[in-house]
């Protein structure tokens, strides 16, 4: 994080209208973020606000600790997703052959049809919080400081869980070629 | 909750700058978070003294006009006290 961020984030502290060089560099990210997950542009948005909005109410209580702000903002806004969610049983997250490429070279896929149905399988019957590790690491491009931040756990933490669901993909869907 | 994948050569419609764009909105963001603050911070009514009496005045009204109302309809007709056997 940059000291005029820092500043910037001191001064949103202490007056509400300081916010607004935040929420402008800050509100693409979040969106295609969100928008990732929901799918719908309308339904985005209103995450997007609502996410703002109670990063703006718990700004005072915001402490940098070195870590990026764009996690923290991340973390809220996984939280207000899952908040909308909460009575849902399952949801689709629709992603393209791009968005998987890095996570389909982890584990040595080859960028084709049927490699790709087959991840989409292994992906869907991964428990939630390891769906969450990948997503973060290989659809959102997080470091593993931040993934560690936006799940509330240590870097290396996330780095080693990280590697054993990839460890487990590698192993169902054939060996790294 | 569980997600299922889709992944398709496209996946979903980009998004565009534009798209974005038109949802952006600090002005709304920072009413809410004043709205929000304003809510939070509102002193609850029994602590609000002036508040406080000027209800305590309207319920005491509302009962000495609705006991006036009583005595202004007179006995209920089939409560009518019954003359005592001679």
């Amino acid at each position: 994080m940059s000291i005029s961020e820092q500043e910037e984030i001191a001064r949103a502290q202490r007056d509400a209208q300081a916010f607004a060089p935040l929420y402008d560099r800050y509100f693409a990210p979040i969106f295609r973020f969100l928008h990732r997950r929901a799918g719908d542009q309308e339904l985005t948005a209103d995450l997007t606000q609502q996410t703002f909005l109670k990063a703006m109410l718990a700004l005072p209580r915001y402490q940098p600790r070195g870590l990026p702000f764009q996690a923290w903002l991340y973390r809220i806004a996984l939280n207000e997703l899952r908040m909308h969610w909460r009575k849902r049983k399952e949801t689709v997250v629709e992603l393209s052959f791009l968005e998987v490429r890095g996570l389909g070279e982890e584990i040595g896929l080859q960028e084709a049809d049927e490699d790709m149905q087959r991840l989409a399988r292994a992906l869907s019957a991964l428990p939630e919080e390891k769906a969450r590790l990948i997503e973060l690491r290989f659809m959102d491009g997080l470091s593993f400081a931040e993934v560690g931040q936006v799940l509330d756990i240590g870097e290396d933490a996330a780095k080693m869980r990280t590697h054993r669901v990839l460890q487990g993909l590698r192993e169902k869907l054939g060996p790294r070629t | 909750m569980k997600q299922r994948y889709h992944i398709t050569p496209e996946g979903r419609a980009p998004l565009s700058d534009a798209d974005i764009a038109k949802h952006r909105d600090v002005r709304k963001v920072i009413y809410n978070y004043q709205r929000a603050q304003h809510l939070l911070h509102r002193k609850p009514l029994y602590k609000d003294r002036r508040a406080f009496l000027a209800l305590l005045l309207i319920v005491l009204l509302a009962v000495l006009l609705a006991e006036a109302g009583k005595k202004d309809e007179g006995p209920e007709p089939g409560k009518e006290q019954q003359a005592p056997a001679p």
